[in-house]
Formats: C-alpha cells, sequence, structure tokens
C-alpha cells in the first residue's frame, strides 16, 4: 500500500507527531473543565469513569485472553466500599480508594480460583453468575444494617462547606470552586487521575516481561506452561489486578453522585457488558482502545439522549427513531457495534492502525542494530550420510 | 551421566492411560529418539515429562526427583520443550517470543538480549523476521522460533516434539542438523520425537520403540536397523 508520508519511528517527524498529539490533548484536558459547560465536564467525568473500567477489563480480557462477564461486580464492591466507609465510620472518600482497590484485589483473586480450570464460555458463565449475584448480595436483608439494602446509601461524597479552600491560577479556577458552588472540575480532574493511574498500570504491566507472558497465555496457554510461565499464579494476579482497576471508577462514581444503589445500571450486568463492549468498539487488546471506545460511547449517549420526542430528532434520522419513545442511543451504539464487527474486527484502534498507513507510513527502527554474521554456512555442513 | 531417567512413567487424560510406566533414560550429551505410530504416546511421553499433565511414577533429573514438580519449576531445572505444531505465539513479534522463552531467567536483559542474537545468527532468517508478529511466518520459520524459543531458558535438555510435521524434507534436515551441531558443539542433550525413523535414526545415539503406551525395543540405532523383524515391523526400511 502507498503512503503520503513515510516517516522514521523515533525520528523528528514521529516525535513532532506525538508532541502534537499530546498538545492537542493538553489543550482539551485545560479547556474543558475551564470553559465547558457544567454539563461538557459532567459527560467527560462519566467517560473517565467508563474509560477506566474498560481498561481494567481490557487488560484481563485483551491481553491475557480471560473473559469477565463480572467486572460490574468490581466496580460495585468500589462504590460500596467509598459508600459504606465514608457513610458509617466517617472516612475521607479519597481514602477509601486504597482499601477499595486492596478489596476487590482479594475478591479478584478467589474469582480467578475458578478461571484456573476452566476457559471461554464456562470462564463467561461463572463471571456473569458473580455480576447476576452482587447487586442481590447487596440488598440482602441481612446486609441491609451495612449496604442499606434496596434503598441504597446516601451522602457517600465530599461534604463541601464554606470553609473550603479554593484555588486559582491567573484567574482560572481549573478545580472548580470548592466552597460547595460548583464542584464538576474537581470529579473531572479525579476521574482524568483515575483513568491516569489505571492506563500507567495496564502500560506498565503490558510492555513488560509479564505482559508478554499475558500475550503468551491468550496465544497457546500449553506452549506458555512450557515457556515456564506459571500459569495459575499470573492468571490469578492478572485478574486480581483488572478487578482492583475496576473498583477505583466504582469509588469515583459513589463519590460523585453522592447516592449508591444496587440497581443503578454500571452495578449491574448490564455494566459488565457495557465495559465489554465499549473494550470491542475501541479494540481489545490496544491500550488507547478503551479510552477511545469510552469517548465515542458516551458521545453517541450523549448526543441522542434528549431524542425521546419525534421532533427533538435530527431530520435526518427522524424516519428510523420516530416511533420510539426512548433516546436510541443504546441502539445506536449496537448497530455501530454490529457495523464494526464487519468492517473493523479489531474495533477502531484497529480501523486505524488498517488505513492511517494510506496517508502516513511509520517504519521501525532497523531491526538488527548488532551485525550479525551468519554462522559459518551452517546449513552448509551437510554431513552427506544424513541424507540417505 | 545420566540426565534424565524414568521409571515406570504412567500418564494419561481423564480416565484413558496412555503411558504403562515407561523407563527411559537419556544420559549428558545424547540424542535419544522416540519412534512410534500414531497413538503409542510420544507426544504424551513429552507432556508428563515437561509436567503439562498429570503422571504417576519417578522422574529424575540429575538426580533430583522432578515428578511433582509443576512445569515452570521444570523449565527452571532445565528441561524445555518445544511443543508439538511448534505452539509459537503469533500476536507476539518474533523478538518477543524468543523474551517469553527466556521467561524462566534472571540474569538480566543484557545476556537475554545476546542469547537472541546468538539464535539470530543460527537462524538467519529469523533476524530477518525479528519484528514481524509471529503469525505472519511460514511453517518452516516457526519451528525454527519454536526451536530458538526454547533454547533461550539455556536447557540442558531440549524435548523436540516431532519438529518435522508438515515441513519441507529440507526443511527439516536443516533443523535436524542444527540440533545435531548444538549437540556436537554444546553438548545439549536432545530427546526428539519423530515420525520420520528414517532421518531421526541417522542422527540418534539411542532409540526407544513406542508402542500403545509400552517400549517395545531400545538400543542404539544401529542394532535396532541391524533386527530385520524390528526394522520391518517399526521402522518401515
Amino acid at each position: 500500500m502507498k503512503s503520503l508520508f513515510t516517516i522514521k519511528s523515533g525520528g523528528a517527524a514521529s516525535w513532532a507527531m506525538r508532541l502534537a498529539v499530546a498538545a492537542v490533548l493538553a489543550a482539551l484536558m485545560l479547556w474543558v473543565p475551564t470553559r465547558g459547560s457544567d454539563s461538557l465536564i459532567e459527560v467527560c467525568t462519566t467517560a473517565f469513569t467508563l474509560m477506566a473500567a474498560a481498561l481494567s477489563l481490557n487488560l484481563l480480557l485483551g491481553y491475557a485472553g480471560q473473559i469477565s462477564l463480572g467486572h460490574s461486580a468490581f466496580f460495585g464492591i468500589g462504590t460500596y466500599t467509598t459508600a459504606v466507609m465514608v457513610t458509617r465510620w466517617g472516612w475521607s472518600p479519597f481514602h477509601t480508594l486504597p482499601v477499595a482497590f486492596v478489596l476487590a484485589f482479594v475478591v479478584g483473586v478467589l474469582v480467578s480460583l475458578p478461571a484456573l480450570r476452566i476457559k471461554g464460555v464456562y470462564l463467561a458463565l461463572v463471571t456473569l453468575a458473580l455480576g447476576m449475584v452482587f447487586p442481590q448480595f447487596i440488598k440482602w436483608k441481612k446486609l441491609s444494617w451495612l449496604t442499606g439494602g434496596a434503598k441504597g446509601i446516601n451522602d457517600t461524597g465530599f461534604k463541601f462547606t464554606k470553609d473550603n479552600p479554593t484555588y486559582e491560577i491567573f484567574g482560572w479556577n481549573p478545580w472548580g470552586n470548592l466552597r460547595g458552588q460548583n464542584v464538576k472540575p474537581f470529579y473531572f480532574w479525579v476521574g482524568a487521575i483515575i483513568v491516569l493511574v489505571v492506563y500507567l498500570i495496564c502500560r506498565g504491566v503490558v510492555k513488560s516481561r509479564v505482559g508478554r507472558s499475558l500475550v503468551a497465555i491468550r496465544d497457546n496457554s500449553t506452549a506458555a506452561a512450557v515457556m515456564g510461565v506459571n500459569l495459575p499464579v499470573t492468571k490469578g494476579i492478572v485478574f486480581g489486578l483488572s478487578a482492583a482497576m475496576c473498583a477505583l471508577p466504582g469509588s469515583l462514581s459513589a463519590i460523585r453522585t453522592g447516592t449508591v444503589t444496587a440497581d443503578t445500571q454500571l452495578l449491574t450486568v448490564a455494566g459488565s457488558i457495557t465495559f465489554l463492549v465499549i473494550m470491542v468498539v475501541g479494540g481489545a487488546g490496544s491500550l488507547w482502545g478503551p479510552i477511545i471506545g469510552a469517548a465515542v460511547y458516551q458521545f453517541i449517549i450523549e448526543r441522542t439522549g434528549g431524542w425521546t420526542e419525534p421532533d427533538a430528532i435530527p431530520a435526518l434520522f427522524r424516519p428510523f427513531f420516530g416511533w420510539s419513545k426512548t433516546a436510541p442511543g443504546g441502539g445506536l451504539f449496537a448497530i455501530a457495534l454490529i457495523l464494526l464487527m464487519f468492517v473493523a474486527p479489531l474495533g477502531l484502534v484497529g480501523l486505524w492502525r488498517q488505513h492511517s498507513v494510506r496517508l502516513c507510513r511509520v517504519v521501525p527502527k532497523p531491526a538488527g542494530t548488532t551485525t550479525i554474521s551468519v554462522m559459518a554456512a551452517a546449513p552448509a555442513a551437510v554431513d552427506e550420510t544424513h541424507t540417505a | 551421566m545420566t540426565l534424565l531417567r524414568t521409571r515406570g512413567l504412567t500418564a494419561g487424560y481423564g480416565p484413558v492411560t496412555v503411558l504403562h510406566g515407561l523407563d527411559l533414560e537419556v544420559a549428558e550429551g545424547e540424542i535419544v529418539v522416540i519412534l512410534g505410530a500414531n497413538g503409542a504416546g510420544k507426544t504424551t511421553t513429552m507432556r508428563a515429562i515437561s509436567g503439562t499433565i498429570p503422571r504417576a511414577g519417578s522422574v529424575e533429573f540429575e538426580g533430583h526427583d522432578v515428578h511433582k514438580s509443576a512445569p515452570d519449576a521444570i523449565v527452571r531445572a532445565g528441561i524445555a520443550q518445544v511443543p508439538q505444531g511448534r505452539g509459537t505465539f503469533p500476536e507476539l513479534s518474533v523478538e518477543d517470543n524468543l523474551k517469553v522463552g527466556a521467561f524462566v531467567r534472571r540474569d538480566g536483559g543484557g545476556k537475554i538480549g545476546a542469547d537472541a542474537l546468538r539464535w539470530f545468527e543460527v537462524f538467519p532468517r529469523l533476524a530477518e523476521r525479528r519484528s514481524q508478529r509471529a503469525g505472519s511466518l511460514s511453517g518452516g520459520e516457526q519451528q525454527m522460533l519454536a526451536i530458538a524459543r526454547a533454547l533461550m531458558s539455556r536447557p540442558k535438555l531440549l524435548l523436540c516434539d516431532e519438529p518435522s510435521m508438515g515441513l519441507a524434507p529440507l526443511i527439516t534436515q536443516e533443523l535436524f542438523q542444527v540440533l545435531e551441531r548444538l549437540n556436537k558443539e554444546e553438548g545439549l542433550s536432545v530427546l526428539l520425537v519423530e515420525q520420520n525413523a528414517n532421518l531421526a535414526m541417522h542422527m540418534a545415539d539411542r532409540v526407544y520403540l513406542l508402542e500403545t503406551g509400552r517400549i517395545v525395543a531400545s538400543g542404539s540405532a544401529a542394532e535396532l536397523s541391524a533386527d530385520d523383524s524390528i526394522r520391518k515391523a517399526y521402522l518401515g526400511f
């Protein structure tokens, strides 16, 4: 395939491109919380929540090849750990994040025990059971002294008062006015930091020796075992880590909304499916896939959120969705998913990798920087008797 | 000195017992070939030694009993396996496949990189495809990669499960020459499973003949091919 441009990886042009992307991202990150509307900030924070959850699932499914339909439960463990500790024991919300992380890690490792013996559809079923049991468990009457039962828990977030300090740089207030007036940018930054932390953990794991062993397990677990990869330990740790990372956005949602109930969409199996679909649409097994997937998902949901009346729908789409009384966002996303499976089974990131070559080809660093002297024409040293 | 010794090695899958008490030995610096028809238990023998299936009986490696060890402990002890059907990791690059082969080594990136370069010298075709996905290699190249990957753990004993499967005769020969050279120059011991009796017997120090999970004959290649009845019944030449 011909490309318009060819640049060398690690060269000046490649760095310029990276810098440009970083600059655009940085500008967006500063513009949204300072100049963006409140609803835009809210949407972005929700997108961050989904990004972190989808990233955590991606480590488990995209890289290690272990399916989980129970990530909503890990998300919920984060939510409820924060809610319970803040309301019952008076913890500061941020201090509950490490607790949620550790708790979800332990539960994740426990859930991985059956995963050591089963795979594929059977693992999907076991984890699906976890996702289905979790809301029921929370609503269990005998636990309602702790979890609030079906009513849920209120006042799980920060208490902002007139005494809170507020910070400004050059008249800007990028983290919002913390005196209880506008705290949305604050949550925006918390969400962004959680995504960054989860991304860096995933990146650290994936680019390491352990990351290679994860892909090895996914590609051929028997061969990985005879290479000396300890399957039970590796699977257990990656399951725990993925669960732990998924608890962080869960905690954020408890802090941000201030109310938690077991029937919130992301805490039920629908949440697991949402994370899964976001990951697949964005691109499984790539670090940026879930991030892009979550952004696109939240964009579609937001844009079509008001399409409940025929008059509110743009003329182009009205014939298709005018009959429906509910917002068609989920349905639209489902159609996008089906179409993507035809044109880009590797998700949006896969689509980009496939087609960006036409525009610009990045030549990898030349392989074999050390001179390779072919070992004294090895194949030529044929002992004639061997060909008999 | 005996490197690997199994006594009454029994293994199978679920309720089915495939191996009925094998007594095998591989001495240091030896190339030992296991011959047998399909279903004789050759691959099961390999798996039983590398610990990837449950087994009974004793497996001694360098005088230590390893029959209860997990697969990763066995790799660390110095037994590497080239699994049947190559078993390369298609989504990893050639270089990363080699790095996974060195998974159990703790002696730092420099030495591992030097070893990778060394196998690139032995298999120049892998060097050309260094950053390519392993899945995009040809069958022969994948087999070379599988062997190089197994050697990355610096094993004392290499288990090779039918490296000739699905390869052109010339490539097979080339691979066997590499194995033989490693054996002569580095003293690498090799336990090789083969269907191609003709080719394998020429490089073997000793041969075991396997039939329905039992050893029916063993000895040097010359001894076995001298015995007419064995030659006709099992070797087919």
